[in-house]
């Protein structure tokens, strides 16, 4: 009896699964000989032996270890005091932020494909930071106003309106439009 | 002898759900207690990066975006995973590559280029002053890098995930958000063009 050409696939990669299972195991316990099923190509167990052995784990510096440790330190540090400032603080992401870490890709994600993505970090604002800049603003909002001066023809419009409302005449203009 | 290794993994697997659990626990009470988590996956994150970008400095880069995301984004994450939940179980460690998976494709893309030179030494030898062993497995690793680099995105990632982190079917199959029996097709096409490759290299 011939599988269907689907059946047979997923009855090969199912085959292959398990010697992989083995050989992992294998290595684990530091066995010399590569586990062997005779079912199974001889290319492809060449091929996984190959692999095994030259996708080795990689390690990256000391120095970069420890350099990612204390950054990551600080933050933790950040993060555990975001909620004792007030608990307003948000997370802010920079401009280009790459994406969500809970976000999924889906199934048909291809790296090959897609928009360009800059790179994310992201900005801690708490309460105290937030009233600082609402204080600056405000502070600069009435010095620019103050700046403007008096003598600019809108400012003297408007006063010369309020004096003669305080007076109880209209202003000339008006008062034509009103006998009309 | 496959069923005995088979449940040699399965339970390898499950002790790793268990020792994550109380470390993803404390890390959620008292993000300093991250830094457990960090040590143990440290190794298995970069090297990821390091195959997929064939750059040294640029997995660096890739680790580091991951590790922060991880620990910015752990007071979300739920570990669900319990021995009876079987295959396919949520697990801190599929969660923190799905977050690498992503990184790394994002520098990919920004990229959009493949790194001219080969890679670096990718692997550490017992005796560093042994030279000749140290070029003929910096050889034999640049040659298996070549190898899974011109490999289709799923695939690539695949076998990396198979081989490098020695992950089961079922976490490939979480990371990659694919069903257990694509993975193992992903992975058996995957050997398949490597053999081929392998051949090809031989004939020559």
């Amino acid at each position: 009896m011939t599988l269907p050409i689907g059946d047979r696939l997923e009855a090969e990669a199912l085959l292959t699964d398990h010697y992989l299972d083995a050989l992992l195991a294998a290595n684990d316990r530091h066995a010399q000989d590569a586990p062997s099923d005779p079912r199974l190509d001889a290319d492809l167990r060449r091929a996984a032996a190959w692999l095994r052995s030259s996708l080795t784990r990689v390690h990256p510096s000391f120095r970069f270890e420890e350099r990612l440790a204390a950054r990551l330190a600080e933050v933790a540090a950040g993060l555990r005091l975001a909620p004792a400032a007030g608990g307003e603080g948000g997370s802010v992401p920079f401009p280009g932020l790459a994406f969500d870490p809970s976000q999924e890709p889906g199934p048909g994600f291809d790296d090959e494909k897609g928009r360009d993505a800059g790179p994310s970090r992201e900005l801690l604002i708490g309460g105290a930071l937030t009233s600082a800049a609402l204080s600056i603003a405000g502070a600069a909002f009435v010095a620019w106003r103050r700046s403007r001066g008096q003598g600019s023809p809108m400012a003297r419009a408007v006063r010369a309106a309020r004096e003669s409302r305080a007076l109880g005449r209209l202003p000339e203009v008006d008062a034509r439009r009103a006998l009309d | 002898m496959f069923w005995k290794a088979g449940a040699q993994e399965e339970s390898r697997r499950l002790a790793h759900f268990d020792r994550d659990r109380l470390l993803v626990q404390r890390a959620q009470r008292d993000p300093a207690a991250f830094d457990a988590l960090y040590r143990r996956y440290l190794a298995q994150v970069y090297s990821y990066a390091y195959y997929e970008l064939g750059d040294h400095h640029e997995a660096e880069d890739a680790t580091e975006r991951t590790f922060l995301l991880a620990l910015s984004g752990l007071p979300r994450f739920e570990e669900r995973a319990t021995p009876e939940d079987g295959e396919g179980a949520s697990t801190f460690r599929v969660w923190l590559f799905r977050i690498a998976r992503n990184v790394v494709a994002n520098q990919r893309r920004a990229r959009r280029r493949h790194p001219t030179a080969p890679l670096e030494a990718a692997s550490t030898t017992a005796d560093p002053l042994d030279l000749e062993a140290r070029t003929t497995e910096r050889a034999a690793a640049a040659d298996a890098w070549a190898a899974v680099d011109r490999l289709p995105g799923d695939r690539r990632r695949a076998l990396l995930f198979r081989f490098v982190d020695e992950m089961s079917t079922a976490e490939i199959a979480g990371v990659l958000g694919r069903s257990e029996g694509a993975v193992r097709v992903l992975i058996h096409r995957a050997l398949r063009s490597v053999a081929r490759d392998l051949r090809s290299a031989d004939e020559r």
